[in-house]
């Protein structure tokens, strides 16, 4: 008896090919509707007579630049791999990641000065405001973990040579995502400076 | 598509059954826990029934099976809460969501497009067992202290926000957010398979209106699904921060025990906004599945082509669309701006003009058909019948102005189990009957089916038919017992006879569970084509194999529905009342799916 092999590699990669990309755009838009079903959250609740209008931290000013030049640089560095230029496509890589690292930290700065300016996350002196500030950012910060974690990948198969020109998959699947990461944060950036 | 063959490799048990990215594999995982969980909430259902239908009287059973949630065989007001919600919770989201999607998406996407397998079967795999994790997490919180959570499937705030409200608003509650959460993990791993799958690995000659209408079915529901259960994720976890960290997205104000909280500037309101932007569309996740099987069906075995086939895609894609702009009707009273009712009381509206477009098409399809009355057929009419019946009081419920009137009440009840709880779960057993022989490769006995169908539809329209009258009396749903009210004790009669119709409706599902065990492990063997079908999956081999066909994957020539196509001297085309996608057309032979 003879049956079709789906572990065969070849047949996996056409697969892949095929259908990775699309799985992570229809995942994209599941994540959007995430967002856009928490701003919207916040839009109904700024009615309330008691929400207070708070002032966006200038860390996070910090984080959108950082974040911004990181999409540059993880651009960049596709662009080195379709050249063949692989040593610089795994410096810019790291960079990205560098740059990824900071602006978590920029992020973590940024809530220090809400909660220093008296803004607090939860109990009874918070108000849901404040609360939208928290929750918007650190959901936005748990998505870009995963974000990071590809980063990581892509910075370990760079090391060990995996990528060529023709094999970029992997790297245009976390630059997607790694953009569309970019692309929330000044979202929210603009939504909490401007609406909220 | 190329693939690669060589000699059979077996898999090991733990891969083949219970670790398996096998689409056939994970449809047959998902039905059988879906129907596990399904058989809990039918329980459930049964065992409250015996209070409403007899409220305060002692049953051994009661007493048996609920323990300490019962005292003297009669059940615990607050627990009966609990199995409320737990019934509403299980039927919805893991009998009729995943069960039935899960079931129908996996088995028949890759069969009927003409793919191997899913687009990622790690990721399919992944989806069952998130599912899998959900129900055991869900089961576990009937046992915890407090007991279950009890606040009614939609968990409205504040009773689901503050852990000290009431006994299932503690560890019970949190278990099922956990639970909720992976689920909707599950459903969202599922849908993105489903959709790049039927987009991308279509055979050749697949078009897009060549495919069976339950494909385009499945792809609605998972578009829907993508869109929406990620916004009930964004509610439970601001929820989940209301209920742990103190935050105060959904409360304000509130008093209990005499003290104030300090929660302040949240709204409840707010809550039921984004359960129900997920919870309306989750009508139609569950409905357009059962909607799509049920064209299937009713086309095979009328023998006739389906009556309009694009305006049938149209319809679904309209009920999709619209299912996302309606959810205010459910809110009706809670103090919302008549000028904004009155737009989604028209939003709402508009959904019957796709809807009675497909119940027009299913009568015209069966109008003058060769009509096979298989029990698969028996219940897609049955279906027919519910989403009509149903879609009737939909009207009424959709209309402020009249829906003010019957608000929580039992007319409500009686209205959403017809329209959603009887068509699902009838356009998913419909499924099961006629798909049988593709999963188990084994007939399932058709007269316990025959005994099954009229048992089913005598009782459930013997349930909940009579709900309406309740509610148009004033009966309000979710109360422990209707006998202490003055005002409701001449309706107790009504209330005793549903239940009797309840445990009729039980028993008859124990006929199928029994057909459904027996037949697959020793029903008799399955003909690779049983109902003389034209799409793909009769194709393939009756045992299953790793990879659906052994060969090339068979070319797609025609649309699904060449059913009794005559030539000009009025004999069949091929001397058969049916035409496979897979034979090529003749000369000057037109394709059925354009048309």
């Amino acid at each position: 008896m003879t049956t079709i092999s789906l572990d065969n590699t070849k047949y996996k990669a056409e697969i892949r090919q095929k259908t990775a990309k699309p799985l992570l755009w229809i995942g994209l838009i599941s994540i959007v509707m995430f967002f856009a079903g928490l701003t919207s959250a916040l839009i109904v609740s700024k009615s309330n007579s008691i929400w207070i209008k708070l002032e966006v931290p200038s860390m996070f000013f910090i984080s959108t630049i950082l974040i911004l030049f990181s999409s540059l640089t993880y651009q960049l560095s596709m662009s080195f791999t379709k050249n063949n230029q692989l040593k610089f496509a795994t410096i810019t890589t790291i960079l990205t990641f560098v740059l990824g690292i900071s602006f978590t930290v920029t992020q973590f700065y940024a809530w220090q000065q809400l909660y220093q300016s008296g803004i607090f996350w939860a109990g009874e002196q918070s108000n849901p405001s404040g609360s939208y500030f928290y929750a918007l950012t650190a959901l936005h910060l748990l998505h870009l973990f995963a974000g990071l974690i590809s980063l990581l990948v892509v910075v370990t198969k760079s090391l060990l040579k995996k990528y060529s020109p023709t094999n970029v998959l992997g790297i245009q699947l976390s630059l997607t995502y790694w953009h569309f990461l970019t692309a929330l944060w000044v979202y929210l950036f603009f939504f909490l400076k401007f609406i909220a | 598509m190329s693939a690669h063959q060589h000699p059979h490799e077996e898999q090991d048990f733990l891969f083949k059954y219970v670790f398996s990215q096998d689409h056939k594999m994970i449809s047959k995982q998902f039905l059988i826990t879906g129907f596990i969980m399904g058989f809990i909430g039918l329980s459930m259902s049964t065992l409250f029934r015996l209070q409403l239908g007899f409220p305060g009287e002692s049953f051994w059973i009661i007493d048996f099976l609920l323990g300490s949630w019962a005292e003297n065989g009669v059940m615990l007001p607050d627990k009966y809460l609990a199995l409320v919600t737990m019934h509403g919770t299980i039927m919805v989201f893991f009998l009729l969501t995943a069960g039935l999607s899960g079931t129908f998406s996996n088995l028949l996407i890759p069969l009927q497009i003409g793919a191997r397998d899913m687009a990622s079967g790690f990721l399919n795999m992944l989806s069952y067992w998130f599912f899998f994790v959900s129900s055991v997490i869900m089961l576990i919180s009937l046992g915890v202290e407090g007991g279950a959570a009890s606040a009614g499937w939609t968990i409205y705030p504040p009773l689901s926000a503050l852990p000290q409200a009431i006994p299932g608003s503690g560890l019970g509650m949190t278990l099922w957010l956990v639970a909720m959460a992976i689920f909707i993990a599950s459903s969202l791993l599922g849908s993105l398979n489903y959709i790049v799958t039927i987009l991308n690995l279509r055979t050749k000659g697949m078009t897009m209106t060549r495919l069976p209408l339950t494909i385009w079915s499945f792809l609605i529901t998972a578009i829907v699904g993508v869109i929406s259960f990620p916004v009930l994720l964004a509610a439970a976890l601001l929820l989940v921060f209301d209920r742990s960290f103190g935050t105060s997205f959904y409360l304000s104000d509130i008093y209990i025990g005499g003290q104030v909280l300090e929660h302040s500037g949240g709204s409840p309101i707010l809550f039921e906004h984004l359960f129900w932007f997920l919870g309306h569309p989750e009508v139609y996740i569950v409905l357009l599945p059962a909607l799509g099987i049920t064209s299937e069906i009713v086309s095979t075995m009328s023998r006739k082509p389906i009556f309009g086939y694009r305006a049938m895609i149209t319809s679904m894609l309209a009920i999709g669309f619209l299912s996302a702009i309606v959810w205010g009707h459910h809110m009706f009273v809670t103090g919302m701006n008549p000028f904004l009712g009155a737009v989604f009381t028209f939003t709402t509206l508009l959904i019957a003009i796709p809807s009675a477009v497909k119940v027009f098409n299913y009568i015209t399809t069966l109008w003058k058909g060769n009509i096979k009355f298989s029990p698969a057929m028996l219940f897609s009419i049955g279906l027919v019948s519910t989403f009509i019946s149903g879609g009737l009081t939909g009207l009424i419920l959709g209309d402020s102005a009249l829906d003010i009137n019957v608000h929580d009440t039992y007319f409500v009840v009686g209205h959403f189990h017809i329209v959603m709880g009887l068509s699902g779960i009838f356009g998913m057993i419909a499924g099961v009957y006629h798909w049988f022989p593709k999963i188990f490769g084994r007939m399932l006995n058709n007269n316990l089916g025959n005994a099954h169908f009229w048992i089913t539809i005598v009782s459930s329209y013997g349930i909940f038919f009579p709900m309406h009258f309740l509610g148009l009396a004033g009966v309000p749903r979710r109360y422990y017992t209707n006998s202490e009210f003055p005002l409701f004790e001449n309706l107790l009669d009504i209330n005793t006879l549903i239940t009797w119709f309840a445990i009729l409706a039980f028993a008859g599902q124990l006929i199928f569970f029994f057909n459904f065990v027996y037949s697959a492990l020793r029903g008799p063997k399955a003909p690779q084509n049983p109902w003389k079908g034209n799409s793909l999956e009769w194709t393939t081999g009756v045992k299953h194999m790793h990879g659906n066909w052994p060969g090339e994957i068979p070319t797609v020539h025609r649309w699904p529905y060449d059913y009794s196509k005559l030539n000009e001297n009025g004999d069949y085309v091929t001397g058969e009342d049916f035409i496979p996608q897979i034979v090529p057309l003749g000369e000057g032979e037109l394709d059925g799916g354009g048309h």
